[in-house]
């Protein structure tokens, strides 16, 4: 038991700390998902599991056992990298073959799990053409196709979709959700898609400049992220924020002066300059009132959403997300208001203030998210 | 381009092209002229090319320093490659300290005139009991080339993109494997390019072998030179060894062509 334990893991290049004391749990057989911010040590992190980068401090645990000293030749680990990273100088099937042909299997099994790799890949038909006479998503098969021939402890992948055009990156992520749940094999997978960390992982570790925020579900994170940055990352648009100050009676005055009272929140939990952060698709709008007036600045219509970008007096720029909404345009008026139990409040440490709800309420809360 | 406007351009480029070969051009007519031949006037412009006694008489006499040469130059470039690969290789995706300052260090060997180490090279041969011996001119010829070689093959390991190299470790090779069945297979054309290189110095050397040879191991530029005496200069053997001594880089130079076209490119457009 025990999939990939990081234990007080750092990292520097020379002087610069990139990875910065990490603590990191992986159940066998999970799907896991890093995110984060472009430089925030996503592959770094990824390749320390590997080895390909050595550690400066601390511990990496694979199966229980301490691989921290060990070569990545060892780790019985498999990598799917996202310039695929395929030997331009061999053929589809020794590619394939090449880690089984190291570790000098026989030759029955190398076939048998080769043809196996191939069909499940659809990829029979190429296996004796070159790399480079592959289109960029055979060539992303042939990179998993290796990967999975070896029964690796576990995947990792560093943004394997990114080089793939949309359509076929949709269909790569049902493939390999699908590979997931017929291998039950632990991944760990990085990319910066908001779709894909959500569709596809177990629990993602959001990162930031070298530390982890938050690592939960995604429905988790989507509901309950533990600070600002968290909850202004992960969803798309983004959540929009507003400042604040603690009022009487428990309220919360936001900056155009707006009184608000979020269900669950003490007065005690409050700080001056706080943050009240509220999702683009939770803002409820209308032609004829609201806690907000407001002018649409931006219309912009994708047919199954129209986003509305308005300028409030007092607040500023808000996006709204109106789902099949077809009747408000660019330069119309228009109310919002705030749906107080949808409201994030984040305190000046920018830490959320968690809503300490009665059961009562907690069941409205569930009941509302799984709508 | 008009007509008239190229055919000048041709003219000029024969003519200039000429220039260059004379000297060639008339050795190639020597090899095949006796002595009184050569000095004749008016001289004498196409020779009887089935007139083969210098020839014959070279390499009769000289043969076994053809030999030597032959197995000087496949030596040095062999064990030249040997060590330079591998070195290259580790220099290119080894992380240790001091990494940069040792292949500047490296290179920094090469800017040192050969002849500069012709006098120590020769007491330590000398002391080692090596002198005029074919071994100490494949270290010397080895030696020599290694900085330059090191440098050009870790220019070819560079292009080699980091991934693949981390692929084939996380697939099960240890660096040996990596270099083995990764790596050189890659750099194949710059493997061609390099040893091609090393392989002109070593044949060409002279400056070195007259230092270190005098009877076993001479190799053949050293008897071209000797043709040239004080008291005479034999013309005719001197072409006709000049005609053997160039041939050799140009077969090797057209084998490697291919590789060595693709090499000198490589890098310059993707893919
Ligand atoms: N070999 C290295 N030497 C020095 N700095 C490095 C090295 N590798 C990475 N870094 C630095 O470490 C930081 C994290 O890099 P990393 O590649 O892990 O980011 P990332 O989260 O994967 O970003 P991206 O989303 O752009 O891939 C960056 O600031 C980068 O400049
Ligand atoms: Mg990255």
């Amino acid at each position: 038991m025990g999939g990939i334990v990081l234990e007080n893991v750092c990292k520097s290049f020379g002087e610069v700390s990139i990875i910065k004391d990490i603590n990191l749990e992986i159940q066998d057989g999970e799907f896991v998902v890093f995110v984060g911010p472009s430089g925030c040590g996503k592959s770094t992190l990824l390749r320390m599991i590997t080895g390909l980068e050595e550690v400066s401090s601390g511990r990496v645990f694979i199966k229980g056992q301490d691989m921290t000293d060990e070569k990545p030749s060892s780790r019985s680990l498999a990598m799917v990298f996202q310039s695929y990273a395929l030997f331009p100088h061999i053929s589809v099937r020794d590619n394939i073959s090449f880690g089984l042909r190291i570790s000098k299997a026989p030759k029955e099994l190398i076939e048998e799990k080769v043809s196996y790799a191939a069909k499940t890949l659809g990829l029979e038909k190429l296996l004796d053409r070159k790399p480079r006479e592959l289109s960029g998503g055979q060539q992303q098969r042939v990179a998993i196709g290796r990967a999975i021939v070896r029964d690796p402890t576990a995947f990792m992948f560093d943004e394997p979709l990114s080089n793939l055009d949309a359509a076929l990156r949709v269909q790569m992520r049902v493939e390999l959700i699908r590979l997931h749940d017929s291998l039950k094999t632990t991944m760990v997978y990085v990319t910066h898609d908001q779709v894909e960390a959500m569709t596809m992982a177990n629990r993602i570790v959001v990162l930031q400049a070298g530390r982890i925020e938050q690592f939960d579900t995604p429905v988790e994170l989507y509901d309950r992220p533990v600070n600002k940055f968290v909850a202004g990352f992960i969803g798309s648009p983004k959540m929009n924020f507003v400042s604040a100050q603690p009022a009487a009676d428990n309220q919360i005055r936001l900056v155009d002066g707006t009184l608000i009272s979020v269900p669950g929140i003490a007065h005690e939990d409050m700080t001056s300059n706080m943050t009240v952060g509220i999702r683009p698709e939770h803002l409820e709008y209308s032609h004829e009132q609201g806690d907000w007036c407001g002018t649409i600045v931006v219309e912009e219509q994708l047919g199954s959403d129209a986003f509305l970008i308005v300028e409030i007096p007092g607040v500023g720029s808000v996006t709204v997300r109106a789902v099949g909404e077809r009747n408000y345009h660019g330069g119309e008026t228009i109310y919002l208001t705030l749906p107080r139990h949808r409201c994030h409040v984040f305190d000046n440490h920018d830490n959320r203030i968690s809503p300490n709800l009665s059961t009562q309420c907690t069941g409205t809360v569930t009941a509302l998210h799984s709508a | 381009m008009t007509k008239s406007n190229n055919r000048l351009a041709v003219i000029a480029a024969l003519f200039i092209t000429l220039i260059f070969t004379a000297p060639i051009i008339w050795m190639v007519l020597a090899a095949f002229k006796n002595i009184s031949d050569i000095y004749a006037i008016p001289p004498v412009w196409i020779p009887d090319f089935s007139y083969l006694d210098n020839f014959v008489l070279l390499l009769s006499e000289n043969w076994q320093y053809l030999l030597n040469s032959v197995i000087v130059t496949l030596g040095a470039t062999a064990v030249c490659m040997a060590f330079a690969l591998p070195a290259a290789f580790g220099l290119v995706n080894y992380r240790f300290k001091g990494r940069n300052f040792l292949a500047d260090w490296i290179l920094s060997t090469r800017m040192m005139p050969p002849i500069a180490a012709a006098v120590p090279l020769f007491m330590v041969f000398n002391t080692a009991g090596m002198l005029d011996t074919i071994g100490s001119l494949i270290i010397v010829y080895a030696g020599f080339n290694l900085p330059f070689a090191i440098w050009v093959s870790m220019s070819f390991f560079r292009n080699i993109p980091k991934e693949i190299i981390e692929a084939a470790r996380i697939e099960g090779c240890t660096w040996g494997q990596t270099f083995r069945t990764v790596a050189l297979p890659l750099a194949k054309s710059g493997i061609a390019t390099v040893s091609t290189f090393v392989f002109i110095f070593a044949w060409n050397e002279l400056l070195l072998a007259l230092f270190l040879t005098s009877r076993e191991a001479k190799t053949f530029p050293v008897v071209i030179s000797s043709f040239s005496t004080v008291t005479k200069t034999y013309w005719e053997l001197i072409s006709a060894a000049t005609i053997i001594q160039i041939l050799p880089p140009i077969i090797f130079t057209l084998l490697m062509q291919k590789h060595i076209v693709s090499g000198l490119t490589m890098g310059a457009v993707k893919n």
